[in-house]
């Protein structure tokens, strides 16, 4: 449930599915890369730009053979699927990631929390 | 010969290195190229042979990258990493080069990997070599990447705006703002009110928003939320609802 320091990725997150994505933290997920080899582990973290970090990982690679890796990064633009796991309600952690977020904007301090919000939008 | 083409001199990298680590062995694809000193920087990941020549890898062609303590699988621990690339090698063939583009290839199984493993001689070294990459990978998002619409300047989702329009009741004022709408009156009372919370607030309850003896002295301006403990419920009983 942790939330990115940076506006922009937490701008990012807000927009689009990674959201859903960050609020797997502490789960078991397996994610299966775009050149078929699959890692299943547990999720550390997930940036704005779905970098996804796993430890105690299960690693299949494309020929089939198994191997164990602590920990894990893969770049966002390599994965081809994220499997939420089952125990996961997909809606109630996207509203709790928003929330975090929210949370955040609010209540970073005074500065920081006007500068997300600046009272004349600028289109 | 043995040389590979892929290895050239250059000197280290001189910026932004974030972890360098000597006494580290190379191994491509199973086959080993000496000791030497990876540099992780900001820029690239480069690797340089005690004799000075050596290799850098570009942060975008890394796909993956990874601790292995798996002395099954690789009979010393490493970080591998791999790349989205061909290396020219005299001794693995891959599949045979297509003309044209052929990482472009859709055809997965076409799709060049190279794999390297790097050994340093310091194995508790591994973590803060993967956290360095972890953290130069971010520095490179995909410029490819469709889907995202690099430019918010003008999406922020301003909550304060869309509370507004439901009625007018700000989810939260800042202390200047909260002050300016009080009368001269409401302004004494609130400070009055504050100094008598003050006084019955012991050091042992930090309660948020109050701005105890020590408080005042921190934070002139009030109002500073201490929310590096966030709990759960905490401002359930505040007066507008989300």
């Amino acid at each position: 449930m942790e939330v990115s320091h940076s506006v922009k990725e937490r701008t990012i997150a807000e927009n689009s599915l990674v959201i859903l994505l960050q609020g797997l933290h502490g789960h078991i997920t397996t994610v299966d890369l775009r050149d078929e080899s699959t890692a299943t582990g547990r999720v550390t973290n997930v940036d704005a730009f779905m970098n996804v970090r796993l430890a105690e990982v299960t690693f299949t690679d494309r020929q089939g053979t198994v191997s164990c890796l602590d920990e894990l990064f893969v770049t966002g633009r390599n994965i081809r699927y994220v499997h939420i796991p089952d125990e996961v309600d997909i809606r109630a952690t996207i509203e709790r990631q928003l929330q975090a977020i929210h949370r955040v904007r609010y209540f970073g301090g005074r500065d920081k929390g006007r500068k997300e919000f600046p009272r004349a939008k600028h289109k | 010969g043995g040389a590979m083409s892929l290895l050239k001199r250059f000197p280290p990298p001189a910026e932004g290195v974030r972890h360098q680590q000597p006494d580290t062995e190379a191994v491509l694809a199973g086959r080993t190229l000496g000791a030497g000193t990876l540099y992780i920087a900001e820029s690239r990941l480069s690797w340089l042979e005690n004799s000075g020549v050596g290799f850098s890898l570009d942060y975008p062609t890394i796909s993956l990258h990874a601790v292995s303590r798996d002395l099954n699988a690789y009979p010393w621990e490493h970080l591998y990493v791999m790349v989205n690339a061909k290396f020219e090698e005299e001794e693995t063939k891959e599949a045979p080069m297509a003309e044209g583009e052929e990482e472009e290839d859709s055809d997965d199984d076409v799709e060049p990997i190279a794999e390297f493993r790097f050994v340093p001689s310091d194995k508790s070294a591994l973590e803060a070599m993967f956290s360095a990459m972890c953290e130069c990978q971010a520095l490179h998002p995909d410029p490819d990447d469709e889907d995202s619409d690099n430019d918010y300047e003008g999406e922020e989702y301003d909550v304060e705006a869309h509370e507004l329009e439901q009625g007018g009741i700000p989810t939260f004022y800042t202390y200047e703002e909260g002050l300016s709408h009080l009368t001269a009156e409401g302004q004494a009372t609130l400070e009055r009110l504050e100094g008598m919370l003050a006084q019955s607030v012991s050091s042992q309850y930090n309660m948020a928003g109050v701005r105890t003896e020590d408080s005042i002295r921190e934070f002139e301006d009030g109002m500073e939320v201490d929310i590096a403990p966030v709990v759960a419920g905490q401002f359930e009983d505040a007066e507008v609802d989300h």
